[in-house]
């Protein structure tokens, strides 16, 4: 048995067995948390003293610079002083270097915890602030030992990656051809660090508890990202057992990826358009090579997030058009900036809103500040002389805000107008069903709308309930609750009722489970990640309309989730044994089995 | 190194005089004068023990105002440094209250 197993939510399917590598985000910084040989010890701890000296040295100058009329403040750079050369901190450090054969860093790390916890059980609050001043002193003596930290510090060799959080922002930065998986603390189901986890195709297994203090740099462990299980220190048969599986899911990888340019046609003829979400123009060869057929979902926030500056529309209507180059004739749909639960702009985090998800986000943030929108629609517009570019706005609540939105759209078409410059005037406007008030108006909207794209993911949250990222309450993220079920049917016939078409973007659409149920209702297509599209196709291949139709029936009957749950995964697991083994559906989660 | 132990150890017993008790800036003039003798210094508080050139370990005493601290000491210049040491608490540490 392994040393410990430690167990998360799998967000990216697939095994991997290697190293692990800390990345210590709360500090900003690696700590090297590794033994030495002994015969260095030496100079480790001679490391330590000519940081702390170095640290001194700093203060000392710093003192001797304190103007007479901040004498005050001189004070401060003492007691910090005095702690640089403490005992308590320098001497223990070096004991720890010496006792533990440890890194320099590691050592003052420990000892500065250790005082940390002496401090914490002090009853006198001014005291125990004074920790404050011990922390300062050792952040600088740690800077002092790592040096000036560099953004990307991968050692060579690739590695499973472990962080406190990964921040979409941080796994930009990173280089990830350096990381075989990755396992962070924070983080639910279908967190956006999830998502791009599977965009890079590498496994990944967030929301892991004890994952700090279990794991330490350089232990060999197995990430099983397709049942959510670390193993730490791994005996060798679950290492013969997991190499075994590792070839299998490949394997089996490969062999849907080459039928995934077939279409998705069921056995008795029906046809669904199955698109991709993603987020960088550099994606769209991973579209294309798992067969996708245009681009459902073109979440256009990045551009302003990777940079420190906002984009201007130049920028972004060279990323619009080379989007809608690459893809022509097939469609690319971009929906505009959708800031908000996870990802907050400077704008909004200037709110300081007490709950982001219900704040100032999506399409209402476009309406307020207009002059963003109005940037990025006439980037927009420019580009889809380009290719086949339609226009989605994301988070509607209710028509006027899809008028309102539709208003500034007509205007700035006028603008373009007045200018001469070239757009599509017939470009296609569609809106997300994400909100619960928009499903049970979706008659009304779907008048005023070219198509509907029903974001799965949010409108889970918003009909249930919960934040998906919070994983106290994850467990309540239920795909098949009848009331999405019925939200989801309700919005398609809809959108048949008026003409338009309605396709789901959510992670539902690339459920296994799920798919079959959404067929059912005649779904028009699917937009997913693009890594999944090839398994989808292949179940969508395999099945026929009929028994979707009887599925979803079937469905539409039960009364509460278990039993649903239970009913599709008997009936699509019999069709689908071997597929199934390597999905972590999202209807799966409360029986993760150990091997 | 200097013969140490009970044998030679020397204790005076102060009181902790100033309003705010054993605080920050009071502790750092206990341990930067403790710093200045080679003698192996301690304030004792009941079971604690503090190493008086540690303004950390002095600070983890947490000694309130009217707390009475034992001063030991032991080292060749011993007895100069709970002279003085001593003469730092009954001053109230220079003025700080």
């Amino acid at each position: 048995m392994a040393r410990k197993i430690l167990r998360g939510i799998p967000v990216s399917a697939g095994i991997s067995i290697g190293k692990a590598y800390f990345v210590n985000r709360q500090k900003e910084r690696r700590i090297p948390r590794e033994t030495i040989p002994h015969h260095l010890v030496a100079i480790e701890t001679q490391r330590l003293r000519n940081a702390v000296e170095e640290v001194r040295q700093g203060f000392m100058d710093a003192r001797a610079r304190v103007p007479e009329e901040l004498k005050e403040h001189g004070a401060i750079i003492d007691s910090h002083l005095m702690i640089c050369q403490d005992p308590k901190l320098v001497e223990s450090a070096a004991k720890n270097i010496e006792e533990r054969a440890i890194t320099a860093e590691w050592a003052l790390e420990r000892s500065i915890n250790a005082i940390g916890k002496a401090f914490s059980a002090i009853d006198d609050p001014y005291i125990r602030e004074r920790m404050q001043d011990v922390r300062v002193v050792g952040d600088k003596i740690m800077q002092a030992l790592i040096g000036t930290p560099k953004p990307v510090d991968l050692p060579a060799g690739r590695r499973v990656l472990m962080a406190h959080d990964l921040t979409p922002a941080d796994a930009i930065e990173l280089e990830l051809s350096k990381i075989m998986s990755f396992a962070t603390a924070e983080g639910g189901k279908t967190s956006h660090t999830g998502i791009l986890a599977r965009s890079l195709q590498i496994p990944a297994i967030v929301g892991v508890e004890d994952l700090e203090d279990s794991i330490r740099d350089g232990d060999l462990v197995i990430i099983d990202a397709l049942k959510g299980l670390i193993f730490i220190d791994p005996s060798e048969d679950e290492l013969a057992h997991y190499g075994d599986r590792k070839y299998q899911f490949e394997d089996y990888q490969k062999a849907i990826v080459k039928q995934c340019h077939l279409p998705a046609e069921t056995v008795d003829g029906y046809r669904l358009e199955v698109c991709a979400n993603i987020e960088l123009a550099e994606e769209l060869v991973q579209v294309k090579d798992n067969g996708g057929e245009g681009v459902g979902l073109y979440r256009t926030e990045y551009a302003f997030f990777n940079k420190s500056n906002m984009p201007d529309e130049e920028k972004l209507y060279e990323e619009y058009a080379t989007l809608a180059e690459q893809l022509a004739p097939q469609k690319v749909i971009l929906r505009t900036l959708d800031v908000g639960a996870d990802k907050l702009l400077d704008e909004q985090a200037m709110l300081d809103e007490a709950n982001p998800a219900l704040g100032l986000r999506g399409i209402r943030f476009c309406l307020r500040y207009q002059n963003v929108f109005r940037m990025q629609l006439r980037a927009m517009l420019r580009a889809s002389v380009h290719g086949n570019v339609a226009i989605m706005f994301p988070m509607i609540s209710g028509l006027k805000e899809l008028r309102q939105a539709r208003f500034v759209l007509n205007s700035v078409k006028s603008e373009l107008d007045a200018e001469g410059v070239a757009y599509n005037p017939d470009i296609p406007v569609g809106i997300m069903i994400e909100l619960p008030s928009a499903v049970m108006i979706a008659d009304t909207l779907a008048r005023e709308v070219d198509f509907f794209s029903i974001g799965t993911n949010d409108l889970i949250q918003y009909s249930l309930g919960i934040d998906r990222t919070n994983k106290h309450v994850s467990y309540l993220y239920q795909p098949l609750h009848p009331a999405i079920v019925r939200s989801i049917k309700f919005v398609i016939d809809a959108a048949h009722k008026e003409g338009i078409e309605a396709s789901v973007c959510g992670e539902v659409a690339s459920d296994p489970y799920c798919v079959p149920i959404l067929m059912g209702m005649r779904v028009d297509g699917i937009s997913i990640a693009p890594q999944a599209i090839p398994g989808i196709k292949r179940v969508i291949r395999q099945i026929d309309m009929e028994e979707c139709i009887e599925l979803l029936g079937d469905v539409l009957t039960h009364a509460t989730v278990s039993r649903i749950n239970t009913k599709v995964r008997k009936r699509i697991f019999k069709r689908f044994p071997e597929e199934l083994s390597f999905f972590a559906s999202l209807i799966e989660q409360d029986d993760i089995t150990e091997p | 190194m200097e013969p140490s132990g009970e044998n030679n150890s020397l204790e005076v017993v102060v009181c902790v005089e100033n309003e705010l008790g054993l605080h920050a800036r009071p502790a750092g003039k206990v341990a930067q004068l403790a710093q200045s003798f080679q003698a192996d210094i301690a304030l004792c508080v009941a079971d604690q023990r503090a190493d008086a050139k540690s303004i950390l370990d002095i600070l983890s005493l947490a000694a309130p105002q009217g707390t009475e601290i034992c001063i030991k000491a032991s080292g060749c210049d011993a007895s100069e440094a709970l002279e003085q040491i001593g003469q730092l608490f009954h001053d109230k540490f220079e003025g700080d209250t």
